[in-house]
């Protein structure tokens, strides 16, 4: 099916940032002016996924150029759900950032950067094409340098620099792939490429020399950008420095398209025939590894941002573990785990800063009884890390359920990893939860009681994005069956490729 | 011509990892804008030879004619270098609000200061005492 307003996923923020950045200084009608932008996108998306429910395809080529010669967007079940999730998150952080971000932090160019953010990400998922992927990433990074930096601490530059150049060198390396896919296939349109490689495995042909290569090059590229085992050092500091509603949104987006880009190219073109037998064993076991270093990591921390950000490489690992099964199943269940992930992560962090406003301070020994003073907050933490643990009634839980249940008979320890991971998860999510809401005060925090100012903002934002959390618990059936629909798509290409090229244009080009 | 593209390439990337692997920022951003260089020398490397076997060139495809230049390539490489040069304006911006901030641009300087954070802690919290900060933190 062809819809052309999917292009306003991206006009809208793109148009968005142009006119703030008119308006920068003027925080009202900036901020209404950003939650229209997002608002209106959130509406259109959950349109165009509740009429693909089915398990249909929504395609719009730019400019009318058919499938493998210009650029395609792609509205799929895998691309809508991680759309609509995205943002929910951006809208949450955006609505919290009006009463935690300080003036200078807004002034600065805050709303013009998280508008071009969303440009990048809602690219990113939309695009069909393997170099517009890489200028989606490009956008997506270019904001989130400028979001990194915004107020230019001298605690920010230092860590600026990680983040900063290990993506450009992963996104050089990007490049480079990409180029070297053109090289041998003839094509960057991911519909092509699926076509060209399962043809060739089929017909017994094998594939380009030196392609695995470029696979295990693409898989650098996106653990870096994903925060996978050997990859993810950058993750912890970039997450601790910036304000909280900036780490939030980082939280729920940057990793999250990392692992999206894995998951469309791997089971399409990039692990099919010879490729698959290097690069799922290396996907299996830098999986179980960041789950369980990951939650190591976490539960040897004290400082409430650090277990958050170490999470979510743990999380991470999940993800990346339902796709290294490459089964139907397993890849529905990696994409049901990253939309209730990208939720629950990013309201993890938003509760994160209205403790911060409440202790002063992140330190678990110096945060205490935050249960009295503000019942909301204690029971919506509450809420989002059982969902984050995975108890039963919650998100979590149904997410594990599928990649434990699925993994079982493939990786038998990865599953058994995963659930010790769980089980660590639980552990860190009470400390914090004891220390920070349960137990009083220590006699460190003893004079940290001014009271927090206006939190309408935060409030709302944080219980949007519990509320979301609790539904997608709650509703867990239709948006599995939207998943599992995506699973379908990614191990048989078929229906992927017959919409994005209704008219057989790559095959006859392919047989001609 | 293909493999004088591929001796610039290897030439290329070898000088830009040598310089990455300095401790001095401005060493590091010249290796990863170097590195953008050699990932377009690379894209056009696989873009094949313009030079046909049998002698000749291949055409624009603007000229038209029966063997023309893949031209795609060339887009890609043009978006390529555009992204290349914003980042590169990012990064140069980033160096010189470093420098000024931090009065420094050696990696391992920068790392070392950051534990003590000597601004922003002693503003918060004077003294550390159980009692001497409580009065003096702002409010937030």
């Amino acid at each position: 099916m062809t819809d052309h307003l999917l292009g306003l996923l991206v006009v809208i923020p793109m148009a968005t940032s142009i006119v703030s950045v008119a308006l920068v200084g003027r925080h009202t009608p900036q901020r209404v002016l950003g939650v229209l932008s997002i608002g209106s996108m959130l509406l259109l998306s959950l349109r165009w996924l509740m009429g693909i429910r089915g398990g249909e395809v929504l395609v719009s080529q730019m400019g009318a150029w058919p499938a493998p010669f210009g650029i395609t967007l792609v509205f799929d079940s895998l691309s809508g759900l991680l759309i609509c999730a995205g943002l929910v998150v951006a809208l949450g952080c955006y609505i919290h950032g009006f009463s935690t971000l300080d003036e200078e932090t807004e002034r600065r160019y805050f709303h013009p950067l998280s508008q071009l953010l969303l440009v990048g990400v809602n690219q990113c998922f939309l695009t069909g094409d393997l170099f517009n992927l890489f200028v989606g990433f490009e956008i997506m990074l270019m904001a989130s340098y400028g979001l990194l930096s915004i107020g230019g601490s001298r605690r920010q530059m230092g860590q600026a620099y990680k983040y900063l150049i290990l993506n450009l060198v992963a996104s050089t390396v990007f490049v480079i792939s990409a180029g070297l896919v053109y090289g041998m296939l003839g094509t960057l349109n991911l519909a092509d490429l699926a076509r060209i490689v399962s043809d060739r495995v089929a017909a017994g042909e094998g594939l380009p020399t030196g392609f695995v290569a470029v696979s295990v090059l693409l898989l650098f590229v996106f653990g870096a950008k994903g925060a996978m085992f050997p990859l993810w050092f950058w993750l912890p500091d970039t997450y601790h420095t910036p304000p909280i509603p900036v780490a939030a949104l980082f939280s729920g987006l940057l990793t999250k398209v990392g692992v999206y880009a894995m998951v469309r190219t791997f089971p399409l073109v990039f692990a099919v025939g010879d490729a698959r037998d290097v690069v799922t064993p290396l996907l299996a076991i830098s999986a179980g590894v960041t789950m369980f270093l990951g939650v190591l990591g976490a539960v040897s921390q004290n400082n409430v941002r650090r277990i958050l950000a170490i999470h979510v490489i743990s999380q991470v690992g999940y993800m990346v573990f339902g796709l290294s099964l490459m089964t139907t199943a397993g890849l529905a269940g990696a994409l049901y785990y990253m939309v209730q992930h990208m939720v629950v992560k990013s309201s993890l962090f938003l509760c994160c800063g209205v403790m911060e406003r409440h202790a002063g301070s992140d330190d678990l020994d110096e945060v205490g009884g935050l249960l009295t003073r503000n019942r909301f907050l204690g029971v919506s933490f509450f809420v989002a890390a059982m969902s984050l643990v995975g108890l039963p009634p919650l998100s979590g839980f149904f997410g594990k359920l599928v990649l434990i249940r699925e993994g079982w008979d493939v990786h038998w320890w990865l599953s058994v990893l995963a659930l010790l991971t769980g089980a660590l998860t639980l552990l860190s999510m009470l400390k914090v939860w004891t220390m920070g809401f349960w137990l009083p005060a220590g006699p460190k925090s003893a004079a940290r009681t001014e009271e927090p100012g206006r939190l309408g903002g935060a409030y709302s934002g944080i219980g949007l994005l519990v509320a979301t959390a609790v539904f997608i618990g709650l509703a867990a059936e239709p948006i599995y069956e939207i998943a599992l629909h995506a699973g379908e798509q990614l191990t048989d290409p078929t229906a992927y490729i017959r919409a994005v090229d209704p008219h057989g244009l790559i095959a006859a080009r392919g047989s001609g | 011509m293909t493999t004088v593209l591929a001796v610039c390439v290897a030439v290329i990337v070898t000088v830009s990892v040598y310089l990455m692997l300095s401790r001095e920022l401005k060493s590091i951003a010249m290796g990863v804008f170097l590195l953008g260089h050699g990932a377009n020398l690379a894209i056009i490397a696989m873009s094949g030879s313009p030079v046909l076997p049998w002698g000749g060139l291949r055409q624009p495809p603007i000229l038209g004619g029966e063997h023309l230049v893949d031209a795609l390539p060339q887009a890609l490489i043009l978006t390529a270098i555009v992204i290349n040069f914003a980042v590169m304006g990012f990064f140069l911006t980033l160096l010189i609000v470093t420098a000024r901030k931090t009065g420094t641009l050696n990696v391992d300087e920068l790392a070392r200061e950051e534990p003590p954070e000597p601004t922003s802690e002693s503003d918060s919290e004077p003294g550390r005492g159980p009692i001497a900060g409580s009065a003096s933190r702002p409010s937030r």
